[in-house]
Parts: structure tokens; sequence; C-alpha cells
């Protein structure tokens, strides 16, 4: 401070000085005679500015400076005393500069006819001069001191602000720091902060300095401040708009700080210039500009969690349709998301039903962002293309349709989707019609055409003479984006029947029949799994499947239902039936009959061998059903089934239902105490692995007990202490109880069993022609193999890979490109 | 013999009869090809042991042919394989069937043709590829000495232990040549 007033009493010397000189010249002048006074040859202002000019650059900037310069290691209350000092030195010096001018204006007037210093435009002259000497001064690291003074200034108008709202958090007011000036409550400086605060800007705006020294320090700290207050406000809360709120965050708080600033401590703007208004108007746009990009930028983001838990995110979501048309930040979305989904969703750590529910939120969610669907599209085939990659894509799908309880609400998706074609047949069918669809409306509006890409229309005002051709370029960037449309089947189905997700799940493989065989697969599995011949919630099902896919597709399904049917009535006919009736019954027996040529291929890997009991039984049951129904017979499915077991053993009686291999074991143990694994297996004509886990049952229900390797004995009493052991294990083990095992061939089981087909003609080929390439196999089999009715296509890469397996195998050699069989 | 004459093929008396009416050559081969197609898939499906065959190429009238030599008889263990070629007329005539590996055997010449009476005189419109190919195999453990082709065979077929072992040299042979090439 010394330092600081002892250049004060320099200058003013200085000043003094400057003046008399100036006096001395023109006293001088002034004893020239009258001849010489008219070629005066210096006017009095001009040799003043002169000197003052020199002063300014030489002096007072380079003072001003000063302070700005070694500022890097200063903390923040140094930084804002220095930047007010040197304000207040500069408008000081300036307002000496202007009394000087005063006082020599009284003195003389300049008699000179051209003097290009008016006397009124004197001090602006000196304003002007000040400015630019000190920009032309500015030294590097001036920012740090600016932004100083107004980060703490700004500090002390958040706290004031937070304390005007009403406090959440009592404990604030138990801190011994004042969270504006961190300061001691009771040093508190934020008064006194504020008011220098204000004179210096004061002071600013009246040397002209205001918006170039300290605007850009200005905007970068009130976009953090925004960035800040965005990501607090926005931070993982989708279920609220805040449009709204920031809109009238910017109006109450930013904007008011800033008409602080240029009015200087009032919050009016009434009071100001034009100049001002306006500088305070355009500043305003730009930080609502600016505070709907970070807002925006946040939300995409965010956009993936959004999805996910779409329905609750709608507010979210509304916002980010809102922002995206104020900005054009829909490339950053694009690929923001698209790095998402490659990263989070698309990769083997994400199960096929979490990856199906993301992308229906996804389709419903981008749907609403953009109505034309480009942008679904774009997102949307990365994750298709991901998901026909997945084996398990269509049984989920499936599944999810018929599961009411799934949590992707698929299956009410169909219950509440009306399909658009009701009578189509086949996809050709659709595309087709849909293609009519399209070039009719196309006809019809052609003039209101608009390009896909572009949300709002009104952004393009066009002349009709332009029209055309900036319709014709647009289109061209509009098929430059989307070029990898994987075919226009989906485009045509996305854009017509923009509501039917389901059309857009079946469209992940771009053919209806892998899914109505998988819907075959598990409708078997569910009719074959009950007991109770109700088949009232499938036929519903089947009904509304009938309508989206079509009479056709799902006749076998049908069948398959009234199989059930049948069943049940002819059971009833058997029952009671005489001559069946009256031979000894060993049990109850009810069968389901299958007309086999409609029902999916079983998985029977081997023919299980009934107890010589159950077997007589059936054959009873058998002849029965032959009186019945003449010229038809039955083929028993001896691993499907349900059996109603009562075991009896000496302490214990057991109700329980199990499937038919769980029960031949259990029989086998009455008449023989002790089995080996491998006698079993001799016995059942069951593989020893299966029968081993299939004995895991008994073993836990602790009617068998495996008394050495390989060897079980039956249970026929517990012991007293196991007994209770025992009633907490059943409940355990018959909730969990094994893993449910689909009776159906999955339909990779079915297409393995396709290819064999094709295993018998390579056989034969490389039998007689010994070694081919792959490509001639292959040629050879589309020739001589994928001929007549039913003809089972394979394209090249899956051949490659079965003959691979077989070669893995050691049923094929392969070698310099050629496969061959080997020499056996 | 009815059934031999190929219906679509003008006999020699009704060639005489109607000059001017153009025979009507069937335009394509197609039904004989679907007819060879499903004895492809026949034969395929069903494989029977020691004997096969399959297209040579893609042409659907010549195939190649593979048979063993029949348990218990000199050819045991040894593979042969032929040639069978399908006239457009075909099954109304029989196709023509040579071994491509040299056979030592009383009915099979050195250029490899048989005399088998099924595939001349003995022809009929129910043989396929699978009966020529099971009577072949059968053929080489009973030949027919009455009318041998290659006669040194024949006087050799008394002494099976001799025969085995020219029968075997020559195999061996053929087998050599066959890699040399």
């Amino acid at each position: 401070m010394e330092n600081a007033s002892g250049n004060a009493v320099k200058m003013d010397q200085c000043i003094d000085r400057i003046f008399r000189e100036v006096l001395e010249n023109i006293s001088s002048d002034n004893l020239m005679n009258s001849q010489t006074r008219n070629c005066l040859k210096m006017c009095p202002f001009s040799l003043l500015m002169m000197k003052i000019e020199k002063i300014v650059r030489i002096r007072v900037v380079p003072q001003f400076w000063s302070k700005f310069n070694n500022s890097i290691n200063k903390d923040s209350k140094e930084g804002f005393q220095d930047f007010t000092d040197s304000v207040d030195e500069l408008y000081e010096n300036s307002k000496k500069f202007i009394s000087v001018i005063d006082r020599l204006k009284e003195s003389i007037s300049c008699v000179h006819q051209n003097c290009e210093f008016k006397s009124d435009q004197l001090i602006k002259h000196v304003r002007h001069y000040i400015q630019g000497t000190i920009l032309s001064q500015i030294p590097l690291q001036h920012t740090i001191i600016i932004e100083q003074f107004y980060k703490t200034a700004f500090n002390v108008f958040c706290n004031i602000e937070a304390l005007q709202q009403p406090c959440d958090f009592p404990t604030n007011n138990e801190l011994i720091i004042c969270e504006g000036c961190k300061q001691e409550k009771k040093n508190c400086r934020c008064q006194v902060i504020v008011n220098i605060f204000h004179k210096t800007n004061e002071k600013l705006i009246d040397l002209g300095l205001l918006e170039r020294l300290s605007g850009s320090v200005l905007t970068s700290l009130i976009h953090i401040r925004i960035k800040n207050y965005v990501f607090s406000v926005s931070c993982n809360s989708f279920n609220q708009s805040q449009i709204g709120n920031l809109e009238h965050w910017l109006d109450t708080v930013v904007m008011n700080w800033l008409v602080r600033i240029y009015t200087g401590g009032s919050s009016k703007m009434a009071g100001l210039p034009d100049k001002f208004r306006n500088a305070i108007s355009t500043f305003k746009q730009k930080l609502s500009y600016f505070l709907y990009e970070t807002y925006t930028r946040v939300r995409i983001q965010q956009l993936f969690n959004i999805i996910l838990i779409f329905p609750d995110s709608q507010p979210a979501l509304d916002d980010l349709r809102v922002c995206l048309k104020k900005n054009d930040l829909r490339k950053y979305l694009i690929s923001n998301l698209q790095f998402n989904v490659k990263t989070r969703l698309l990769h083997p750590g994400v199960s096929t039903p979490d990856i199906l529910t993301t992308y229906i939120s996804a389709i419903k969610a981008l749907r609403q962002l953009d109505p034309t669907c480009t942008l679904l599209e774009i997102i949307t085939d990365p994750v298709k293309l991901y998901l026909r990659g997945r084996e398990d894509t269509v049984r989920c799908v499936v599944s999810g349709l018929l599961n009411e309880s799934n949590a992707n609400n698929l299956a009410n998706e169909i219950m509440r989707n009306k399909p658009i074609n009701q009578d189509l047949s086949s996809s050709n069918d659709t595309a087709q019609k849909d293609s009519n669809n399209s070039t009719q409306t196309k006809k019809e509006n052609w003039e209101n055409w608009q390009p896909d890409l572009i949300d709002s229309e009104n952004e393009f005002d066009l002349k009709p003479d332009l029209k055309s051709d900036l319709k014709s370029s647009l289109f061209g960037i509009y098929s430059k984006i989307t070029p990898c449309k994987a075919e226009p089947n989906s485009a045509v189905i996305s854009k017509n029947e923009n509501s039917d997700l389901i059309s857009m799940l079946v469209n992940v493989y771009g053919s209806q029949d892998l899914f109505v065989n998988e819907y075959r697969s598990l409708l078997a599995d569910r009719l074959l799994s009950q007991l109770d011949f109700q088949t009232e919630k499938e036929y519903r099902q089947l009904q509304l499947l009938k309508e989206r896919f079509g009479e056709q597709q799902l006749l076998s399904c049908e069948v398959m239902i009234k199989d059930l049917c049948d069943s049940q009535n002819i059971n009833n006919n058997i029952h009671n039936d005489q001559t069946y009736m009256s031979h000894f019954k060993a049990f109850d027996t009810s069968a389901l009959i299958l007309s086999a040529q409609f029902w999916p291929p079983f998985k029977e890997d081997w023919k299980l061998e009934l107890p010589a009991v159950v077997q007589q039984q059936l054959q009873k049951y058998v002849l029965a059903f032959e009186s019945f129904k003449a010229n038809r017979s039955i083929c028993w499915k001896t691993h499907i089934g349900n059996v109603n077991l009562e075991i009896e053993t000496q302490d214990r009686k057991l109700t329980l239902n199990v499937s038919p291999i769980h029960a031949t074991i259990i029989i086998h143990f009455q008449d023989k105490n002790e089995w080996s694994l491998d006698q079993l297996s001799e016995v059942m004509h069951v593989p020893t692995t299966v029968l081993r886990r299939k004995i895991g049952y008994w073993v836990s229900q602790s009617l068998l007990i495996e008394t050495s390797n390989d060897v079980f004995v039956l249970v026929d009493k517990l012991d007293p202490d196991n007994s209770k052991q025992f009633t907490d294990l059943t409940q355990n083990i018959l909730e969990d109880d094994e893993d449910i095992d689909s009776a159906m061939a999955s339909v990779s089981d079915q297409r393995e069993e396709e290819l064999q087909i094709f295993w018998s003609y390579i056989v034969g080929m490389l039998t007689n022609l010994d070694s081919m390439p792959l490509e001639r196999i292959h040629q050879m089999l589309k020739m001589f193999a994928s001929q007549g009715t039913g003809a089972v296509e394979c394209s090249l890469a899956e051949l490659r890979q079965f003959l691979d397996n077989k070669v893995k195998d050691h049923q094929l050699l392969y070698s310099s490109g050629l496969y061959k069989l080997p020499k056996s | 013999m009815a059934q031999n004459v190929n219906p679509f093929f003008p006999s020699h008396g009704a060639q005489g009869k109607s000059r001017e009416e153009t025979p009507s050559l069937p335009k394509d081969n197609h039904a004989v090809s679907k007819r060879l197609q499903k004895e492809l898939m026949y034969l395929m499906m069903h494989a029977d042991k020691g004997i096969s065959a399959f297209p040579d190429g893609e042409n659907l009238f010549k195939w190649v042919g593979t048979i063993t030599g029949p348990q218990d008889t000199v050819y045991t263990d040894l593979s042969y394989k032929l040639s069978l070629e399908f006239p457009q007329s075909y099954p109304y005539s029989a196709p023509v069937v040579r071994f491509m590996t040299p056979c030592f055997h009383p009915n099979v010449d050195n250029a490899g043709n048989i005399c088998l009476d099924i595939l001349k005189d003995k022809w009929s419109a129910l043989y396929d590829v699978r009966t020529i190919l099971l009577s072949i195999q059968s053929l080489l453990g009973e030949p027919n000495n009455d009318s041998p082709l290659n006669p040194h065979a024949a006087d050799l077929w008394q002494d099976q232990v001799k025969y085995k072992e020219y029968l075997l040299d020559e195999y061996r042979k053929a087998q050599d040549k066959a890699q040399d090439s």
C-alpha cells in the first residue's frame, strides 16, 4: 500500500510538472510578437496530449500491468486486492489527466483554427489512448488476477443466493467459515467484497474497459457456473423436466449478477443506457445457447441410461427432444449413443433378454426423440446385427411374447397392437403391400415431401425455385449417412409400421419362419408340461399370433393344440371302455396323443426302456386305442411324461410327481436293493452320465444312497438324526428340482440334423472323388443335395464350420485346401 | 423286353411306318435327371456297405462309383473305382460301366470293360445304380468262367492262393501307377 501511495505521489508531481512545462511553453510563445502568434507551431492541447500519452505509455500502463505479471503464486484474496488496487490506481490517474485538461482549458483556449483536439473531445481521446495502450501492453498471464477477482465475487454472490433460498441443511448455519469469502464468520467480508466489486466494475465501465478486460474471464466463469449447475441439476434424475428450471435459473441468478456488474450494484435494468442493455441481452442469448448446449450434452451422455429406464425417464427425454431442436448436436448424440451401445450393451457379458429389453426401450425412446425413425435405424442397426448373432434371440423374443409376467412387456404389446395387415401370409406380402402403400402416399403428397434427416422443416424457409435443388442435395446427404441399411424391407417397415414393435423384433432376422419355428418348439414344451389339458390360454395366444403371422404359418401349432383336446376325448373314451377297464390295471394311464407330422422333432438321444409292468399297461392302452380308432396306432415317447408315485418305505410315505426316467429308476430299486450304475444303465438303455444326474434326485430325497463308487442302495429306514435334515432337504430340492430340459429339439439341434443329411452326401462324394476343396463341395451340394421340397440351404461359411467340426472329430482330413476322408 | 423300350424313343418299326411324324424326343432330359437325382438321394441315405457312387463334376450323367471287394473272397479289402455313363434314354437302356482301377478278373478285360449280363441283354429299367454296383461287387467273388474276357484270370481262378498272390501284385502295381501319375 505504501508503494501504491508513493506511486500516487510521484504521479501527482509528474502531472504537475507536465502542466508547468506546457504552461511555460505557451507563455514563451506568448512572448513572441503577434505575427508569430498566428503561426504558433504547437497547439497547447496537442502538446499536453503528447506529454500525457508519453506518461501513459511509459508509466501508467506498465504500472497497471505490473501487478498482473507476478500473480502466479498469489492466492485469491491477494489477487482480488491487487486487481482492485490496479483498477483504482488507473482510475485515479485517468481522473488526474482529466483534471489537468480541465485546468488547462480554464487558463487558455486554443486559438488554432484547425486544432484537432476540440476541447470536448480531449477527454475522450485520453480515454481511448489509455484503453488502447492497456490492451497493447497486455501481459501473458493477465487473466489470473482477473479470474481471482471475479471468482471471489462470484462465490460471494452464489453464497448470498444460496442463503436466500430455504436451507435444507441446518448444519450450514453452524459452519464457522463463511462459504462466500472463506473467512471466519465473525470476520465475514462478504459485504465489503460486494461493495468493492461494484465500485471496481463501475470504474472499469467508466474507463470503458469492462468488456475488453474482463469479458472473456467473465464468460468462462459463467460457463463454468452453468456447467456445474446443469450437472448438479440433471445428475441422475430423469423423472423431472429441467428446462423450465434452468431457464428460470438463468433469468434470475445469472442475469441478476450480470446486470449488477453493469449497473454497479442495483439489480434494475431500467436505468441503464441502451448500449448496456443491448450488451446484456446479447450476452444473455449467448448464455442461453450455452446453457442449452451444456444441458443437451449432459442428457446425451446420459441417454443410454435414460433409455434403460425409459418410461420413467420420459421428462428427460422430452427435454432432450426440445433441446435438440435448438442446437445441432445430433451427430454428437449418434456417435455418443452408438459408442455407449457398443461398449455397454453389445458384449458377451449382457444376457440376451437384457439386450432385448434395452432394444425395445430404445425403439420406444428414440421414436419419441425422432418421429422419422432415421435416428432409430442408425442406432439400432448394430443391435439388430448383434442380436442376429446370438443363438437364443429367437427363443427369448418368443418367450417374451408369450410370458405375460415378463419384464419387457412384449406380451402386452402383442395384445395391444393390432397388426397393420390382418391377412398377411408372408413377409413378402407385407413388403409388397407396404411398398404399394408408400408409393401411394408418395403420389398423394409429393409436393409436401420433406427429406428425412431434418427434424423441423421450419428451419428451411426456402424459395420455391431453390427448393428442388436443396432437397436433392439434402437427399444426397441422407443417402450418404444411411447407406448401410441392411435390407430395404426393414426401412419400409420402420417407416410405415412405426408403432409396431413386434414387427421390428421379428425383423431382426428378416424372416418370420424362424420365429414361427421357435414358437412351435416353445408351444410344444408348454403343452407337454401341463397335465390338465387346459389350452385356453395357448389358444388365445395362437389367435393373436395368427393375426400377425398369418394362418398358414401357424397351421401346425393349431393342430398341436387340437391334439391336446383330442387326447382328452380319447382318454375319456378309453377310460369308459369296458374291456380296457375290466382288465387288471396296474395304474391309471392317460396319454397325450400327438400327430407326429405337425409337432417339432423330439430330442431323443436314447430310448428309455420302461419297466415291464409299465410296458404291459401301456400295451393295454395301445390295444384299447387301436380298437377305438381303427387303422391307427400309437408309438410311445417314453422319455416325456409325468408319473405320480407313491413310495412307501419302512418309515416314510412319499407322494411325488416325477418324470418317467426318475420313476423307472426307483421302480428298479423295488425289485433289487442295490444297483450299480452300469447295470442300471444296461437295463434302462440310458447312458450312465444321464443316469447319474437323474439318480441325484433320489439321493437328495434320501431314498438312495451311494455306498461305494457308482453303486446305489435303497434307504429303507432313515436314521433318526437324518430325518429332520431330510424334511429340510425336500423343501429345497423340490424347488430347484433340476434343470428343466426342453423335450423339443432346439432350432439349432434341428439345423444340426439337417446338416447331417449333407454329411452323407459329402461322404458319398469324397469316397468317389477322393479330395475336394470347400467351394467345390458347396457347389456339388447345391447341385445334387438341395433339390426337391424341403430343400435345405447351407451357406459357404456354415459349411466350412460344419466341415471343420468334422475335421476336429477326425471324420475328415484337411490338407492344403482339400478335404478328404481318412483311410479306414 | 417291353419294359426296356423307351417310350420316347421311336422303335424301328414305328419309324418305318411314319417317317414324317417327327419323333417326340424329350427336349430336355428332365425326367432322366430327376430319376438320377432320386437314385443319388437313395444311395446317400441308405448307404450300403462297400458300394458308393457320386456324380463326377457337374454332369449328372457321368458318375464315379467305388466298390470294395466282398468279404471272404480274394478281393477282400481291395477297392475299385468305376465309371458309370448314363445314356439319355436311361433307365430304358443300361449305363456303360467300366473299371477305372485296373482289375484282374475273369470277366473284366484290360480296358476295364465288364462282361455282365444285366449290363447287356438282361438289362431292365427296374435296375438302378445300387443294384448295378451290388451285382458287380458280387461278380468279383463269383466270376463266370464260362465266357472269360481275361482267360489268364479264368485259368488261374482254380488256384485261389496263386490267384490272390497275382491279384494283389497287379493291384499294387496299379496303385503305384496311379500314385505316380
